[in-house]
């Protein structure tokens, strides 16, 4: 980091400018796959927040003692954990969430916005800085699934915010709201959109949405330069000479 | 063998791991371009799946021994993450043309989320040591059989006339839309064959 | 690197092995106060399907018949049986759907929830409406899933979910065969 950015910067900064899944490409597996009803995609996108949020602190806090050559693993080990210890509290608190993720919930520790946060921010920055980027950027992450789910659920199933019941019984039991049926969508949806087809479908267009909002303000296009936002990147013989993934040639 | 065939064929058609189940995306869309990384890539993918299912299934069994079943995740992800590192060193040591064919993509490897959500998987589903393995290596193929197929449809977008705001990564996604929707034809296959 | 460096190779683990412990231990701490919660959420909500299966049983009797399989004798107040709940899988095609199907004492079908259902989110979500499951109702011995259901084994699939239909079919058709079981051994019992 070059130059130092408020603390308001840093926030926002992963809402839009640099939203971890329409601009820099990063989790796409969970926005694809936990996109197909907005309730779920609000509980995946809370409980990444709430991993990145707490991972980023930790390794921030831990930067200057954790060795370098050791690092990775050292990130893995307390993602992972902050993951597991998630796991526990969704499967005891709000277990209507725990089978709607299924796999997906612990996936999260694979998720590359929390590693690659961990690596590209955390490990060189102060706390306080950390904690506001993990923040913006899972709020970043959550409100690209929920326009991704909104769009899939209402075409797909005819619903909006529907199981959203399970969700608020954390708060309170007594809460009858679930969501909105779309009158006509409901009885005829197109199913196609929560299937996976849909689903690349469905985020194709966003992106291609988003690079237009970004071209219009002079920003460059979202590409998926996977590797230079890939975790590994450091540790991965195929870019130790500058090249990217895809322009490698294997012998 | 019935089961083990209907597993296989469902781990690479119907339930396909990237086409059907989102996992391995990351390396579906950034590593596709070009037929021959997309074969090496694979490759490696299938040989950790495997290994990996081999390793942790017993691990599994002594987590479960001693009711430590929530210690799963992160001693999954950290053996993953260490054998893949083993690998590594053992083929640049001992075999070193596999290793400049598959060694370079191994490290990719350990944060893809097929891999972990494969072994995952297989705990959840509840299969045995080898229906564990058939599932991987079943999955394994499929991710190489989407790569292979998607390298292919890419190769054919180049030099396409596409619209500017859909060029580059939108255009990708909605190939791999239509590459997706002809696999949900595969979806009552294995269903009625062994049915 | 001829000489054995020991600060370097201690360093990083000793500092790998103290990460570690911490987050083993932090671990160790989550699980034992949500253990508990755990459990107690599943036990719950088991309870709650098979009170959902068999409207007027008062309580469960848990039983376990000679092919190994677990099964409930719903009992009213009186101490009577009214009806079974069964729970059955299926996983043949990959995803694992589970399945509770109740039965009234005379073997017909009362009432089929959707416990687990590992499918495409979407299409076989269907399955856990009402109008579908309503199908299973008052029908008895083996089913078939068809286009358009009009004998009356028959059950209409979900449109665009033959698949699903079949395997909960298929789960209702094994729970069947477990509470014929069961009715023969309560009769000759």
């Amino acid at each position: 980091m070059a130059e130092k950015k408020s603390i308001g910067k840093e926030f926002t900064k992963g809402l839009i400018a640099e939203n971890p899944v329409f601009r820099l490409v990063l989790g796409t597996c969970p926005t694809l796959a936990v996109s197909t009803s907005v309730s779920s995609a609000i509980g995946m996108g809370i409980a990444a927040t709430a991993v990145l949020f707490c991972s980023n602190i930790v390794i921030s806090a831990l930067r200057k003692v954790i060795p370098q050559k050791v690092r990775i693993p050292a990130y893995i080990v307390i993602i992972a954990s902050f993951v597991t210890i998630i796991q526990l509290l969704v499967k005891a608190f709000v277990p209507a969430l725990d089978s709607a993720l299924g796999v997906y919930l612990p996936l999260i520790v694979v998720n590359c916005i929390i590693l690659g946060r961990a690596e590209a921010f955390a490990s060189k920055n102060a706390v306080l800085a950390s904690a506001v980027d993990g923040l913006g950027m899972g709020i970043g992450f959550t409100a690209a699934l929920f326009l991704m789910s909104t769009v899939r659920e209402i075409l797909g199933s005819g619903t909006f915010l529907s199981g959203i019941k399970d969700l608020l019984a954390v708060f309170s039991g007594d809460i009858q709201f679930n969501g909105f049926t779309i009158p006509f969508l409901n009885e005829n949806p197109l199913t196609i959109f929560v299937l996976a087809p849909g689903g690349f479908f469905v985020f194709g267009i966003m992106i291609a949405l988003s690079n237009k909002l970004a071209e219009r303000n002079g920003k460059p296009k979202a590409e998926l330069n996977g590797c230079a936002s890939c975790p590994m990147a450091s540790s991965c013989a195929l870019i130790a000479d500058g090249k990217k993934c895809e322009e490698v040639d294997v012998k | 063998m019935k089961i083990a065939l209907s597993l296989l064929l469902t781990a690479i058609l119907t339930n396909n791991f990237i086409l059907c189940k989102f996992l391995g995306i990351c390396p579906f869309l950034g590593v596709s371009k070009k037929l021959n990384t997309a074969v090496g890539m694979s490759a490696a993918v299938i040989f950790v799946m495997v290994l990996a299912t081999a390793v942790t299934y017993p691990i599994n069994l002594l987590l479960k021994a001693n009711s430590l079943e929530y210690l799963q995740t992160i001693v999954f992800i950290l053996v993953i993450a260490a054998l893949v590192q083993l690998v590594e060193i053992v083929l640049k040591k001992y075999m070193v043309s596999l290793y400049n064919a598959l060694g370079i993509y191994l490290p990719l490897i350990t944060t893809n989320c097929a891999v972990l959500g494969v072994v995952l998987l297989n705990i959840d589903n509840g299969y045995n040591f080898w229906q564990s393995i058939v599932y991987s290596l079943g999955g394994g193929i499929g991710f190489m059989v989407a790569m292979v197929m998607f390298a292919g449809v890419r190769e054919r977008l180049e030099g396409c006339d596409i619209p500017k705001a859909l060029q580059g990564l939108p255009i990708t996604l909605v190939a791999a839309s239509l590459v997706s929707m002809s696999f949900l034809g595969f979806a009552g296959l294995v269903d009625n064959m062994f049915a | 690197m001829k000489k054995f460096n020991l600060k370097e190779i201690l360093i990083p683990t000793v500092s790998l092995f103290v990460i570690c412990a911490v987050a083993t231990a932090l671990l160790g701490m989550t699980n034992s106060v949500t253990e508990e919660k755990i459990k107690e959420v599943a036990a719950a909500s088991a309870a709650e399907a098979r009170l959902r299966v068999c409207e007027n049983a008062e309580n469960f009797e848990e039983k376990t018949d000679k092919n190994g399989n677990v099964y409930f004798v719903a009992k009213d107040k009186d101490g009577k049986t009214v009806g079974f709940a069964v729970t059955t899988d299926d996983k043949s095609y990959g995803g694992k759907i589970e399945v509770m199907t109740g039965f009234s004492a005379d073997g017909k079908i009362t009432g089929v929830e959707i416990l687990t259902i590992d499918d495409t989110p979407g299409l076989g979500m269907n399955a856990k409406k009402d109008s579908f499951r309503n199908e299973y109702l008052g029908k008895k011995g083996a089913l078939t899933v068809s286009k358009s259901a009009s004998a009356d084994n028959e059950i209409q699939a979900l449109t665009g979910a033959t698949i699903t239909s079949n395997a909960v079919t298929r789960c209702v058709n094994t729970a069947t065969e477990i509470c014929e079981n069961a009715l023969g051994g309560e009769n000759n019992g």
